[in-house]
């Protein structure tokens, strides 16, 4: 079934070439009706049973391993509701090929969210920039393929690093099938190879988030997209960063990114400020709300590396939440956009005396956005900071909270720049919001609502991960740093393969000496005892057969 | 029990619901929803006083978020009497408003708005957890928002409803603050949790959080340096002004303190910052009153500065007294806003005092009504005014401040005397609604928006035939609720007569516990001595009054005085004393700038460009390889032999070394 999730889209959004190209209207409710079935498939089966096919076996074990549950469970619910959203507003040229992008946009993400092998996550990874790409080149407003180019080549070299980090991480671990496995039967990775592996992963995240000072691709990006497609984007894509700094990184080498807690800290700290200050003097509203999401997931980058519970749960609860204002922000002005041909808010003012509906919507994102209480972007933001304090980072905690107040500064600005004031005389008037496109915003704006008076079950997908990260947090605290941890890691290592090596010593035939008789061959398994890693360190074997003999 | 305190919480929000949903069709029949329900919540919280004075109060749990963060809601006799001014003052607000916003196209949306208020209002005070609170604190900041820039087509209104809101969010975030230091040192977001790990606290801690949570009050309720916000409010229509920025919501910083007095008892230095705010803030509210001309504008700055008089009460340990001082104030603000909406109405939409004059004879009942407000806001003896206003001021000494009780003194001269300024003005002598601007000194940019007062029109509404710009309303329906006002502005303070032994502090029982005071014997005077003092003074206010502008010879020199204050107005009190300037400056004009150095340089040239060099670096590290690749045998030759030379040069003179 969540094969069927993947490749559906993939095959319906291929398929599409082959209806005539005037059949745009059914492109679209095609598109709308699989998406919603995909939203009820996946709403409907939180407890889906995990499914795999064999793919690799050398140079190491690679699984076609997906599964639904956890945080990859409200981001897909997510992505199909907001690509439902997207493609029922969509009105753009050439609809039929634009909604066949979309639904392979769809396809490659929900790929992505329930890849519980490293390496299928990988492949999503850049199979999702696809469609992206090809929508930059073909729908671009300003004809230009520079966006397109410059969106693909970061993206691809943050691809790229994901690539040979999840092969070194597959070489060095014999497998990359780890993303639903128990991180303790892992074997534990040399720090030398975890910071390496690390950096690649950590490389693509920060670009693919974006995380400031690699953010550069993204306003542009943005602004050139059609509305539905940077809903999906922004409310989707932006997430595979976070999600993989979630799921993979700090699960798998809870060392490194332990020592990395303190850039990343530094990072989404200038991030949150930065994008907030940029957000505020931008004439264009899409670029508004895009420097905005740049803030945001600053915020959700402090959450991260608090290593706190509570700011996981929130930071999980705020990526949903983004997802749902951001996805109807860009909608919202696509609709602007469409009615009066321009974005700009230096030319727009006082729609809302005729567009009242619209003026509605658009003030219930807004509102999201700029962190109302009692709204998702609140339930997010006070999880979050209360967890990062919590975990003993005051000042972090106190600095995010100015990027609050920005928030509401240029949010209003955005909405009474655009809705308030005398209509501006130059603008074509035209009529209000269908009730179509309110339908098409409705499940967004409800799902704002009902996140921000209970995030409780969407706070709680993190509890398993977090259990984990707790378990490793209880060791953190021996240790200063991530270095000093896998120091410390790799003492352990040796000490547990010492005391093995003795019990293993132990279970051995004597000699007359005493001594025990080491097998030279080593086998799987010497009667009833597991071949003991211990082998592998000759120098602790040495010892204990000396400390065995007297 | 508590399925009714759920009904009391909702029943406003369905109103709303019920009017945005009907939307246009209802016209009126909205603000007959919006009072209904309002009125039914305020039977609803009656029914339960029982309940809520008894131990503990009433309680309901509504949602977990996670572990330790609970949300529900809570009566105790705190809640409660807030919840009976907001349901009750409101209910009253919500009638009048019907007659007031009677041939306004936009009445539904109106109703809908100050219905959403009082749901969020109630939720701001039967929270029983901070979140739930902060919830309802961001929420009353959004309705106000919308009401602030209810005609939203003036960009006055838009202006001042944007920057209300800002301020206001800097307030949400200094209790943000608050929640994370609490929920980190108690565990606990609800009251009950918090007080009872309260020994958790001290010292520099309890000042951060108590001065966080104080940073909330002062964005809401006005306090220097976050009041500018509040006259500029007054853009709104007037009936939410008597509610909003003066009966209920400005009020809930005085409400946040009383409910963390705990905190406050503990914390010596929280209490002196907030008790020394409060009273600076009560003396400039209380100056600027003195220079304002715009009737709406002078009940501001008189709202800023009894709101200072609340937070000097409650912020120094005198919760009693400062509660009483909004108990009081509910009616007699709220009384004075709705008459000057009955002036205002009468004198289509005419604000500016210089243009009123001699009005008694017109509109007695008004203007009986304003005196009654005006005696009781003022402190005049037998008024409500007085219990509460002497109360607070007294509790300055009480409390070992007498710098405060001073400064608390002289602002009740100051009110005294600009409240009669603005009865004169209004009621007593010529009418000087026909004069022309230039004769009464008022400068025309000041005056430009009010011209084209017409609020937006929804599509829907503009079907239907136009209503008479000042339509019929019964005249019942506006003076009942004033008169009712007028009525509790004289016999409110009644409730306190006899001190600590009063059904007043008794209501509280020992709900706010003990604040350290000074021992009696210390205090400077009796309670009856100061009460004689700030009587004197409060009366050489009303003379100095009524010598500049209600004694006959006054009267009959209006017009001149008039024209001679406004154009010598200096220049200090038309700019507030400077505070927008500062914030201004200081503040958004950085922003901007860095914001602006951002977006044009740092975003496109530094950050892009830093990549862009990475992508030349890597270009032009190809043209060079690729000027290696000549395909010629002797240079590939060459570069080997190179290669092998520097190899063994290598080995022999570093690797040999090692």
């Amino acid at each position: 079934m969540i094969f069927a999730l993947i490749i559906a889209p993939i095959v319906a959004g291929v398929l599409l070439v082959l209806v005539p190209r005037s059949a745009e209207a059914f492109a679209k409710w095609f598109g709308v009706a699989l998406a919603t079935i995909v939203f009820i498939i996946v709403a409907l089966e939180p407890h889906a049973s995990d499914e795999s096919l064999r793919w690799l076996s050398r140079p190491f074990v690679a699984n076609f391993h997906v599964g639904l549950g956890g945080i990859g469970y409200w981001i897909v619910l997510l992505l199909a509701l907001s690509t439902a959203c997207a493609l029922a507003v969509t009105r753009v040229p050439r609809q039929r090929d634009f909604v066949a992008q979309m639904l392979v946009l769809l396809g490659a993400m929900t790929g992505l969210f329930v890849a519980r092998d490293l390496l299928l996550f990988a492949l999503f990874w850049d199979l999702m920039l696809i469609p992206v790409f090809l929508t930059l080149i073909a729908w671009s407003p300003t004809r230009s393929t520079a966006t397109a180019w410059r969106y693909l080549v970061y993206n691809l070299v943050g691809g790229l690093a994901l690539l040979l980090a999840t092969a070194a991480y597959g070489v060095v671990q014999g497998t990359t099938d780890v993303l639903a496995a128990n991180p303790s039967m892992l074997a534990p990775i040399s720090p030398a190879w975890a910071f390496w592996i690390f950096l690649g992963f950590a490389f693509a995240f920060l670009i693919k988030t974006p995380v400031w000072p690699l953010h550069t691709w993204m306003p542009l990006t943005y602004a050139d997209l059609p509305a539905p497609m940077v809903a999906v984007v922004s409310a989707v894509q932006s997430k595979a960063g976070l999600y993989g700094f979630i799921v993979v990184t700090s699960v798998l080498l809870p060392g490194p990114m332990h020592g990395a807690a303190p850039a990343m800290f530094v990072l989404g700290l200038i991030a949150l400020v930065y994008g907030a200050l940029a957000a505020l003097v931008q004439d264009d509203a899409k670029r508004v709300v895009a420097y905005s999401s740049l803030s945001h997931l600053g915020l959700i980058v402090l959450a991260i590396f608090s290593f706190n519970p509570i700011a996981l749960g929130g930071a999980v609860v705020y990526i949903v939440a983004h997802g749902l204002f951001s996805a109807g922000l860009f909608i919202v002005l696509g609709e602007v956009e469409r009615r009066e041909d321009t974005r700009l808010l230096s030319r727009l003012g006082g729609l809302g005396a005729r567009n009242p509906k619209l003026a509605g919507g658009l003030t219930i994102l807004a509102l999201a956005t700029l962190g109302l209480p009692g709204l998702c972007g609140f339930a997010g933001e006070i999880l979050i900071l209360t967890g990062v304090y919590r975990a003993g980072f005051v000042w972090p905690a106190v600095v995010a909270l100015i990027p609050i107040i920005i928030a509401a500064a240029y949010m209003l600005r955005v909405l009474q720049g655009l809705m308030n004031g005398p209509e501006v005389a130059d603008v074509p008037q035209r009529r209000d919001m269908t009730p179509l496109e309110m339908l098409a915003l409705a499940p967004l704006v409800i799902a704002i609502v009902l996140l921000g008076v209970n995030p409780g079950p969407v706070a709680a997908s993190s509890r398993a991960l977090t259990s984990a990260a707790t378990a490793l947090a209880n060791v953190q605290t021996q240790s200063q740093s991530g270095i000093a941890y896998c120091k410390q890691a790799l003492l352990d290592q040796r000490r547990n393969a010492m005391e093995r090596a003795q019990r293993y010593l132990a279970s051995l035939p004597r000699d007359v000496n005493g001594r025990p008789i080491v097998p030279t061959a080593q086998p799987a398994t010497i009667g009833s005892v597991q071949e003991p890693s211990c082998l592998r360190y000759p120098d602790v074997m040495a010892a204990a057969v000396k400390a065995t003999a007297k | 029990m508590s399925g009714l305190l759920l009904a009391v919480w909702l029943l406003p929000f369905a109103g709303a619901l019920a009017i945005w949903a009907l939307g246009p069709q209802l016209r009126r029949g909205a603000g007959w929803i919006g009072s209904a329900t309002v009125l039914l919540a305020f039977v609803l919280t009656l029914v339960q006083w029982g309940a809520a004075t008894a131990s503990g109060g009433a309680h309901r749990a509504l949602v977990t978020w996670i572990p330790g963060f609970t949300l529900g809601l809570l009566l105790d006799p705190l809640s409660l009497l807030w919840s009976l001014i907001i349901t009750g003052v409101g209910g009253l607000i919500l009638v009048y408003s019907i007659g007031y916003m009677w041939s306004d196209r936009a009445i539904a949306r109106f109703f809908a708005y100050m219905n959403f208020f009082v749901f969020a209002m109630l939720t701001l005070v039967l929270s029983d957890n901070l979140v739930g609170l902060l919830v309802g604190w961001g929420l009353v900041g959004l309705a106000s928002y919308f009401l602030i820039g209810f005609w939203f087509d003036r960009p006055s209104a838009v202006e001042a409803a944007r920057k209300a809101f800002v301020i206001n969010v800097v307030g949400d975030v200094g209790i943000m603050f608050a929640v994370f230091a609490l929920y980190k040192a108690t565990g606990s977001i609800t009251f009950a949790g918090i007080f009872s790990q309260r020994d958790a606290l001290s010292g520099g801690l309890l000042f951060m959080i108590c001065g966080a949570l104080f940073v909330g009050c002062a964005a809401k309720s006005a306090q220097v340096p976050l009041q500018t916000w509040l006259p500029d409010a007054m853009e709104g229509p007037t009936p939410v002004s008597a509610l909003i920025h003066a009966a209920t919501m400005v009020t809930a910083g005085v409400y946040l303190i009383a409910r963390f007095a705990p905190l406050w008892n503990a914390s010596p230095p929280a209490r002196e910052l907030v008790g020394v705010v409060g009273a600076v803030t009560a003396l400039l509210g209380a100056i600027l009153g003195i220079a304002q001309w715009d009737i709406k504008r002078i009940l501001a700055y008189s709202t800023m500065s009894q709101i200072g008089y609340m937070i000097m009460g409650v912020g120094i340990g005198a919760y009693q007294a400062g509660v009483l001082h909004f108990f009081t104030h509910a009616f007699f603000k709220a009384g004075l806003f709705l008459t000057a909406g009955l002036l205002i109405h009468e004198l289509h939409d005419e604000q500016d005092v210089r243009k009123m004059g001699g009005l008694s004879r017109r509109m007695p009942f008004a203007f009986y009504a304003m005196l009654a407000g005006t005696l009781a806001i003022i402190g005049f003896p037998g008024f409500s005014g007085y219990f509460s206003k002497d109360a607070v001021v007294y509790a300055m000494l009480e409390h070992g401040q007498p710098a405060l009780y001073a400064v608390g003194a002289l602002t009740a001269a100051i009110t005294a005397y600009y409240m009669f300024r603005m009865l004169f003005l209004t009621f007593f002598g010529p009418y000087r609604g026909e004069l022309e601007d230039a004769e009464l000194g008022i400068l025309p940019d000041r005056r430009a928006h009010r011209d084209e007062h017409m609020p937006p029109v929804h599509p829907a509404e503009l079907t239907r035939p136009a209503v008479p710009v000042h339509g019929h309303a019964p005249a019942w329906l506006m003076n009942l609720p004033v008169a009712i006002l007028a009525l509790f502005a004289v016999i409110a303070g009644y409730v306190a007569i006899g001190g600590a032994t009063s059904p007043w502090w008794r209501f509280f029982g020992g709900l706010f516990g003990a604040a350290p005071a000074v021992a009696a014997s210390t205090v400077a005077f009796s309670e009856s001595l100061s009460t004689l003092l700030v009587s004197a003074l409060v009366a050489i206010g009303i003379i100095v009054a009524f010598v500049r502008y209600g004694s006959p010879a006054a009267q009959l020199a209006s017009v001149e005085r008039i024209r001679a204050e406004s154009l010598g107005r200096p220049a200090i009190f038309a700019h507030a004393f400077y505070f927008d300037d500062a914030i201004d400056a200081l503040v958004v004009r950085p922003a901007r700038s860095v914001g602006t150095f951002i977006a044009r340089f740092v975003d496109p040239h530094v950050l892009d460009g830093g990549v862009r060099d990475v992508a030349w670096g890597a270009g032009a590290l190809g043209v060079i390889f690729r000027a290696l690749q000549t395909g010629l045998v002797r240079s590939y030759a060459l570069t080997i032999l190179v290669g092998t030379a520097c190899f063994i040069a290598y080995f022999a003179l570093i690797g040999s070394a090692r």
